[in-house]
């Protein structure tokens, strides 16, 4: 594929913004899209870990896991609509044939995955008492742990296909016959996956660590308990973010041929840098980790290193793309639309900041909360701005909307 | 040298790419319009059960909590990005004129999607755990914010009717494209309609109910929703009627199946029978008479409504500028976008295709039916099955004893003009329309008597043969297109 063919696939309308934005947002995005899918595969083993387990704390921490996890996989997807939303944007010539061109995968991306969550939500129906009477029929758990990581799986060989341009051709009409049917994924890169994968179990430390902090402000905290809970998070944090740094480097010293360059690059390195600062936090902590808010801080410092490596990624692939095939995601042609980015702006830093800053002060503060919890007169107050930011929202679009229809 | 575009085609032989993203939406819009249209009235019963001390109707709000988390949720927040899935394969050009479009009002939609989800796991979680106050605010939150996503995703359906304002292609701002007479009708027929989908799932959870006296309170509450939202909703659908293109009206007097209209008037006579008769008899409401609500509002309400919106725009599926085939079949100055018609005028499809195999570039004798089938593949599968199942399948438009120059014919007159309704401008060269016709010939063939005939064969109003060129019989035939 000539960058002649590549930018005639491009959608000639342009982008309403300058594509840089797109290419931050996506990175961002993508990388709390990640947390999400990582704290889920965790807490998911977890779970499957503890369920079993005679000893009370695995059983307990289990039945909080489990929960985690089945609230993780609607984070996972609500959040991975704005990654695939800029995806898109910017990238539409390689995202598009990479569908095309494996469609039935797509469209089983869809079947597996409300297959893999009802799995998960089955499993939960049938183990209210995880606690007390332990787990019971594990195998949905599997199940549903094998279908999430197969949708996994897919969007992930979906995302190199489109790094091969020079391929499509052959993927879409080998020997020279087109064959449309879609039923094939063309390009998979096992290490790369097992990279992102391995993730999960240090971002599951840096969890645990959070969420060991979290039950320590409980009224009814269980010392014992909490205790219990810092060897295993740091094991999964230390052991798992080697395992993690080994992946990667597998990875990178197997890159093909044409993005090799990339792995003897600084941006290698500043992922590696910003990981290890992450593994190795909670371990220059010390007891400074039980005191304030420094428990939250490892997960806190994880998701930046996070969106550091998501940035990297993005980096290999812009330079691949640009490099490899002459195709410069930057250089769309650009409509300014001042409305509907200023729209988006306020609702996600306004709206967005002050009304998921009420729910999530007040789901935190709850779950502290020994009892029926009642929010300070402040907290209500935001409760109240929400409700008035919504209504304005509301009534803007209508008043707007009319007024244009009226013009 | 100057290409066309096109992506690759996925083809799926079976039913076709167009009703796999049909099942899929409609699958969708039964869930997100049910959790809409729950997490309003969730709102509205968590305000009546503090006003009144009734925290008998708090339960009630759990118990809803759970199953509409399940049933909606889970389903509709995967169905949603499913839709997108499912067009990308489909219609890769057409979401991707919506989303270059449009990039930042999904954005804004998914702040709002953020919103509902932890908001309904709060209402869910947190129901016994935080204060009447704090339960109320997050009710009426997540009921703003559901709706919210409907106001937004409104706005690009509409869009892919037609823009908002006639000068979207000269100004191409967002507020035109968005806002129009169809956004506002389109939004008052899917409120009515999430309102009475409120009220049919709603019953599968008041049902279960042990407290009689609250049951038929419930009942009669959600049967007055029912009732009010159906009528509701069939006055603002004769709304949006008028607010609708010519070329659609004619699509839907047409083209639509004629079960349809009957299908879609015999649920609304069954739901109002049902309402009414939970209305005057609560205790009629079962789970099982509710689960049989839903289901027969999916088959004859959200099927064919489904069908019927994604029929009507055609020869459109993008804001009347990106052709269902997915060729540009329209300048848009304001963005700078040409039509590609020019293009394959001058120089053909197979000259400009990207992903064509180089032996393919010209047509001979030897390589002309399978030439013809990729131009089938590019050209009308979208809508037109190469096989003899899925959607209109192509080989019953063309008689099994037809000869190859009356096909050739038909494809430079009734395609090549564009003048046909509810097909898009296809000009092929001489040499394309002689491949095309050489592949079609062989969909006709000893074993083609299997298929239906009806649609070359019915008589097709007398307004619609007005708005087509002078063409030969069989191209005449050819355009009544079969129904769906």
């Amino acid at each position: 594929m000539t960058p002649e063919i590549l930018y005639a696939l491009r959608d000639p309308a342009g982008v309403p913004t300058h594509p840089w934005l797109f290419l931050i947002l996506g990175a961002l995005t993508l990388a709390l899209h990640m947390a999400a899918v990582q704290v889920m595969l965790g807490t998911g083993l977890l779970t499957l870990r503890g369920a079993y387990s005679k000893n009370p704390y695995w059983r307990r921490l289990a039945a909080h896991m489990l929960i985690t996890a089945k609230i993780a996989v609607s984070v996972a997807i609500v959040i991975g609509v704005a990654p695939l939303l800029f995806v898109q944007v910017v990238y539409d010539p390689f995202w598009y044939t990479s569908n095309v061109l494996s469609a039935w995968w797509v469209i089983g991306f869809i079947l597996i995955l409300i297959a893999g969550y009802i799995a998960l939500y089955v499993f939960y129906w049938k183990n209210h008492h995880l606690e007390t009477e332990g787990g019971r029929s594990g195998h949905w758990l599997v199940l549903s742990l094998a279908l999430l990581l197969g949708v996994g799986y897919i969007v992930h060989a979906l995302t190199n296909q489109m790094l091969f341009p020079e391929e499509w051709l052959a993927w879409y009409a080998p020997d020279g016959i087109i064959q449309p049917d879609g039923q094939r994924l063309h390009y998979a890169y096992p290490l790369r996956f097992g990279f992102f994968i391995a993730l999960s179990l240090p971002v599951t430390g840096a969890w645990l660590l959070g969420y060991r902090r979290f039950q320590q402000g409980r009224a009814d905290a269980d010392p014992v308990y909490i205790a219990w809970l810092k060897p295993l998070a740091l094991g999964l944090l230390v052991v798992g973010g080697l395992l993690a740094v080994v992946l990667g480097a597998l990875w990178m010293l197997t890159l093909p041929e044409k993005m090799a360059w990339f792995a003897a690059s600084p941006w290698v390195y500043v992922a590696l840098g910003a990981l290890l600062i992450t593994v190795a936090l909670p371990l220059a902590l010390g007891r400074t980790l039980d005191q304030g808010y420094w428990g939250y801080a490892t997960f806190g410092l994880g998701a930046v290193a996070l969106i550091v490596v998501c940035a990297v990624r993005e980096v290999l692939r812009y330079f691949t793309l640009t490099g490899s095939h002459g195709y410069d995601a930057l250089d769309y042609s650009v409509h300014m639309d001042w409305y509907s980015l200023v729209l988006f702006l306020l609702t996600f830093a306004v709206l967005g900041g002050v009304t998921l800053g009420y729910m999530l002060t007040v789901a935190w503060q709850a779950g502290q909360t020994v009892g029926r919890y009642s929010p300070s007169p402040a907290l209500s107050r935001l409760g109240s701005l929400s409700i008035g930011l919504l209504v304005l929202w509301t009534l803007a679009y209508f008043g707007i909307g009319f007024y244009v229809w009226a013009n | 040298m100057e290409f066309l575009g096109l992506y690759p085609t996925w083809y799926e032989p079976g039913v076709g790419s167009g009703w796999i993203v049909g099942i899929i939406s409609t699958v969708h819009v039964l869930f997100s319009h049910t959790a809409v249209g729950a997490a309003i009235f969730f709102a509205f019963l968590a305000n009546y059960a503090h006003r009144h001390d009734r925290p008998d109707l708090l339960e009630f709000i759990r118990r809803y909590g759970l199953f509409l988390l399940v049933f909606s949720y889970v389903l509709g927040s995967i169905t949603g990005p499913g839709i997108w899935y499912s067009t990308t394969v489909a219609s890769p050009r057409g979401i991707s004129a919506l989303i270059h479009n449009f990039v930042w009002m999904w954005a804004t939609e998914w702040v709002f999607f953020i919103i509902e989800v932890v908001g309904v796991y709060m209402l869910v979680y947190l129901a016994n755990r935080v204060d009447r106050q704090t339960h109320l605010k997050l009710s009426v939150i997540f009921g703003l914010t559901s709706y919210t996503t409907m106001l937004v995703i409104v706005g690009i359906l509409s869009f892919m009717m037609w823009p908002g304002k006639a000068d979207w292609y000269t100004e191409t701002g967002v507020l035109h494209g968005f806002y129009g007479p169809n956004t506002f009708a389109q939004l008052a027929m899917r409120t009515a309609f999430m309102f009475t989908m409120t009220a049919v799932v709603g019953g599968i959870v008041a049902a279960r109910f042990p407290d009689p006296a609250f049951k038929k309170d419930v009942a009669r509450k959600l049967a007055w929703l029912g009732i009010g939202s159906a009528i509701a909703g069939v006055l603002v659908f004769r709304w949006y009627l008028t607010t609708l293109p010519d070329t659609a009206l004619l699509v839907m007097h047409n083209r639509l199946p004629d079960w349809f209209p009957v299908g879609v008037m015999g649920m609304l006579a069954a739901v109002g029978v049902y309402f009414l008769a939970t209305l005057i008899q609560p205790r009629l409401l079962v789970a099982s008479g509710a689960a049989a609500m839903t289901l027969v509002v999916l088959v004859f309400g959200l099927w064919p409504g489904e069908v019927a919106r994604e029929s009507i725009r055609k020869p459109w599926v993008a804001g009347q500028y990106v052709y269902s085939n997915q060729v540009i079949g329209r300048d848009v100055p304001g963005r700078g976008i040409q039509s590609e018609i020019p293009l394959i005028e001058e120089r053909g499809f197979l000259q400009t295709l990207v992903f064509l195999p180089e032996a393919l570039r010209q047509v001979t004798p030897d390589n002309a039916v399978e030439a013809g089938r990729v131009l089938a593949l590019t050209t009308c599968s979208n809508c037109h099955s190469l096989s003899p199942t899925g959607m209109r399948p192509l080989r019953d438009y063309f008689p099994a004893d037809v000869d190859q120059d009356a096909i050739v014919d038909y494809l430079h007159a009734g395609l090549a003009s564009g003048n046909t309704l509810y097909m898009p401008q296809i000009p092929f060269t001489d040499d394309e329309a002689f491949a095309l016709a050489s592949y079609l010939a062989t969909l006709s063939g000893p074993d083609a008597g299997a298929a239906p005939r009806t649609a070359w064969q019915a008589d097709a109003p007398s307004d619609l043969q007005a708005n087509q060129a002078p063409v030969p019989t069989l191209a005449a035939s050819a355009a009544r297109e079969m129904n769906p």
